[in-house]
């Protein structure tokens, strides 16, 4: 078991569920969860003609960051971006435009291609020039996220910021990549003291993947990587007090043990 | 910090398959680049292709995940005896508390650019031998190595661009320092693919020539494929005579998302971080092997962060004209060069290095120098302003 860290902010942004105040109640099983397609609302992280440079990727990312951020110092946080595929829309289109002959890749659309495009857009947006990283673990990915967000604050502290999204498939991707629904939540870590919550880590743990206590969320859960992260979620806003079991990469699983900060 | 053990590792690139082939290739300014002959690619360049791949498919048990990044893996794991050292490792600590921390910038790519161009005429269907998960999805490499190697501890693929490769080197560092695990297998594999190439071409950063990089005609990258594995260890679980991993170094440029920062402002901030970790000073080290991808903008950049953190006429080497730029496994193939001229006693010269720029005010030289090396520190730097720097050192 690691040593604990703080969660200090979550952002969350998901079908019905807008951002996290807003879906406390539903994580909470207070409320029926209402399903809605997501709207991206603008992220005020980037000014409206960066905006548009960049994708619905990095914009779905950049959300989720931007509401976990809050109240904390943006310009010397360290982040983690975790996704399992990155940007779909830009790889459809430029698999698309290599099968034509002399293919035309859009310049914008290649650098955004890369998998570390939301890190690196929001590095830029928020003048950060603190370490900024991006991986995947497939369906493991938030589980490979919150270790390397745990060990980045357990090394270094200070403050790390994790983010945790996918968009939807392509239509041609829907069998071989099953992932219907755009997802993003982010968490905002950092010393215990003064966190709304502590988290424990633990990588060495085993058990069953815990499934979400709300069966509607549960319906959700499978639709996108990230959103292995709503059993997560349902603990941090009180359904339940038990610890939270997340598919590993590698056949493993994590532990996650929450308290309530004491105050 | 404490220093990390490399206690096996391995290399294969356009310069050679396998460390005795990569470090002769290095000591003598051999390079592997020839002109583009990929089919479906054609564009004015050269790149660094390493041969063999088509004729070697995945089989077997591991035949999901064959494409051309997994069979580059699977070459570079065969070299070195590498395998059975990871074997002695598993004796050692457990498949379990071995990590798998590998970076890519395209992972399997080439599969799927592939699957559309075997699309369904009638439908637009993928082919349905088209495999997603285990090709190129980001996390494939680590699933094939960690499979491959019989691990089972923690593992992820960073994919930072150009620097995911060396970022995997302080995850390590974190990983063991944590406690989570004992050893990691670190490195990465980036290939060859249309995705990069007609990429890097769209934003005019590819040169016709074979790159030249710290010269003052270079035009841009030649493009390459590598993968490189190392064995990471305590120091303390380790032989005495295994070089070190000493330092590391993470920042962001928060400039641009294709163009590096023109001071190098968020390079020197990843070098000082390394030095600092290790506890050294500039002067003390021997030569630091540059990202110099041979680009007009990133090769000025970098210089002007060595000349912040070390002075004037800095002893420096680019390697990519050996090796073409390898993107997501230029930090392996850097930390490898970097572990063969700490054995075999020698700096490494720049290949494709003739007129070196006066405006860079390096110490950059076309032809290697013998003479012993204890300390290096290496460069690798990315897309979305990503850098890391590795400090690595002989055996104490």
């Amino acid at each position: 078991m690691l040593n604990p860290v703080g969660i200090h902010a979550v952002g969350l942004i998901g079908p019905g569920l807008a951002d996290f105040p807003s879906a406390r109640e539903i994580l909470a099983g207070r409320e029926e969860h209402l399903y809605a397609p997501v709207q991206i609302p603008p992220t005020s992280l980037l000014p409206a003609n960066e905006r548009r440079r960049t994708t619905q990727t990095i914009r779905l990312a950049l959300r989720a960051a931007e509401e976990a951020s809050e109240g904390g110092d943006r310009t010397s946080m360290r982040s983690v971006f975790a996704s399992s595929s990155g940007d779909m829309d830009i790889i459809d289109r430029i698999c698309e435009a290599l099968t034509h002959p002399d293919p035309a890749v859009s310049p914008m659309q290649f650098h955004n291609s890369v998998h570390n495009a939301a890190a690196g857009n929001w590095s830029i947006a928020t003048r950060n020039p603190a370490p900024a990283t991006a991986l995947s673990g497939f369906t493991g990915t938030v589980a490979a996220g919150l270790l390397e967000a745990v060990t980045l604050q357990l090394s270094e502290g200070g403050e790390v910021l994790l983010v945790c999204y996918d968009v939807p498939s392509m239509e041609l991707f829907r069998e071989v990549r099953p992932v219907t629904e755009n997802f993003a939540f982010g968490l905002r870590l950092g010393p215990v003291a003064g966190a709304q919550w502590q988290l424990r880590l633990d990588p060495g743990g085993n058990g069953p993947e815990t499934p979400c206590r709300a069966p509607a969320l549960e319906a959700l859960r499978a639709t996108n990587p990230a959103a292995r992260a709503l059993p997560l979620l349902e603990r941090l806003a009180g359904a339940h007090h038990d610890a939270v079991v997340l598919e590993a990469p590698a056949g493993r699983v994590l532990g996650l043990h929450v308290e309530e900060a004491t105050p | 910090m404490n220093a990390l053990a490399i206690t096996a590792h391995t290399q294969t690139s356009a310069a050679g398959t396998g460390n005795a082939a990569g470090a002769a290739a290095l000591r003598a300014g051999r390079s592997g680049l020839r002109r583009c002959d990929l089919p479906d690619v054609d564009l004015e360049t050269f790149i660094g292709r390493v041969e063999g791949l088509e004729d070697h498919p995945l089989e077997g048990e591991l035949a999901a995940f064959d494409c051309r990044n997994n069979r580059l893996a699977e070459l570079a794991l065969q070299q070195d005896g590498f395998l059975a050292a990871v074997d002695a490792a598993i004796r050692r600590h457990g498949a379990d508390r071995i990590a798998v921390l590998l970076g890519t910038s395209t992972s399997g790519i080439a599969a799927t650019e592939e699957a559309y161009r075997r699309r369904d005429p009638a439908t637009g269907a993928l082919p349905p031998d088209y495999d997603y998960r285990h090709t190129q999805n980001m996390y494939s490499l680590a699933d094939y190595v960690a499979t491959r190697l019989g691990l089972s501890g923690p593992a992820m693929v960073v994919s930072t661009a150009c620097s995911s490769s060396a970022k995997v080197f302080a995850d390590a560092w974190r990983h063991i320092h944590a406690g989570i695990c004992d050893a990691a297998i670190v490195g990465g594999v980036d290939s060859l693919c249309g995705m990069t190439l007609y990429g890097f071409n769209a934003l005019q950063l590819v040169a016709p020539e074979p790159c030249t990089p710290l010269d003052r005609q270079r035009r841009g990258i030649s493009i390459g494929e590598a993968a490189g594995f190392f064995l990471l260890e305590r120091a303390e679980d380790a032989p005495a005579d295994a070089p070190r991993l000493t330092g590391h170094g993470e920042s962001s440029d928060a400039h641009h998302m294709s163009a590096p920062h023109p001071e190098g402002a968020g390079a020197a901030r990843a070098m000082r971080e390394a030095l600092q970790r290790a506890g050294r000073e500039g002067h003390e080290l021997d030569y630091v092997l540059m990202h110099a991808t041979a680009t007009p903008a990133n090769d000025r950049s970098e210089a002007r962060a060595l000349a912040d953190v070390l002075g004037p006429r800095a002893r420096c080497a680019g390697t990519k004209g050996l090796t073409g730029h390898t993107l997501g496994a230029a930090g392996a193939v850097g930390a490898a060069q970097a572990l063969a001229s700490l054995a075999g006693g020698f700096v490494p010269g720049t290949a494709g290095l003739t007129d070196p720029d006066p405006e860079l005010g390096l110490d950059a030289r076309a032809a290697s120098e013998e003479r012993p090396v204890r300390r290096v520190l290496l460069n690798a730097f990315g897309f979305g302003g990503n850098n890391c720097s590795l400090l690595l050192e002989a055996p104490c």
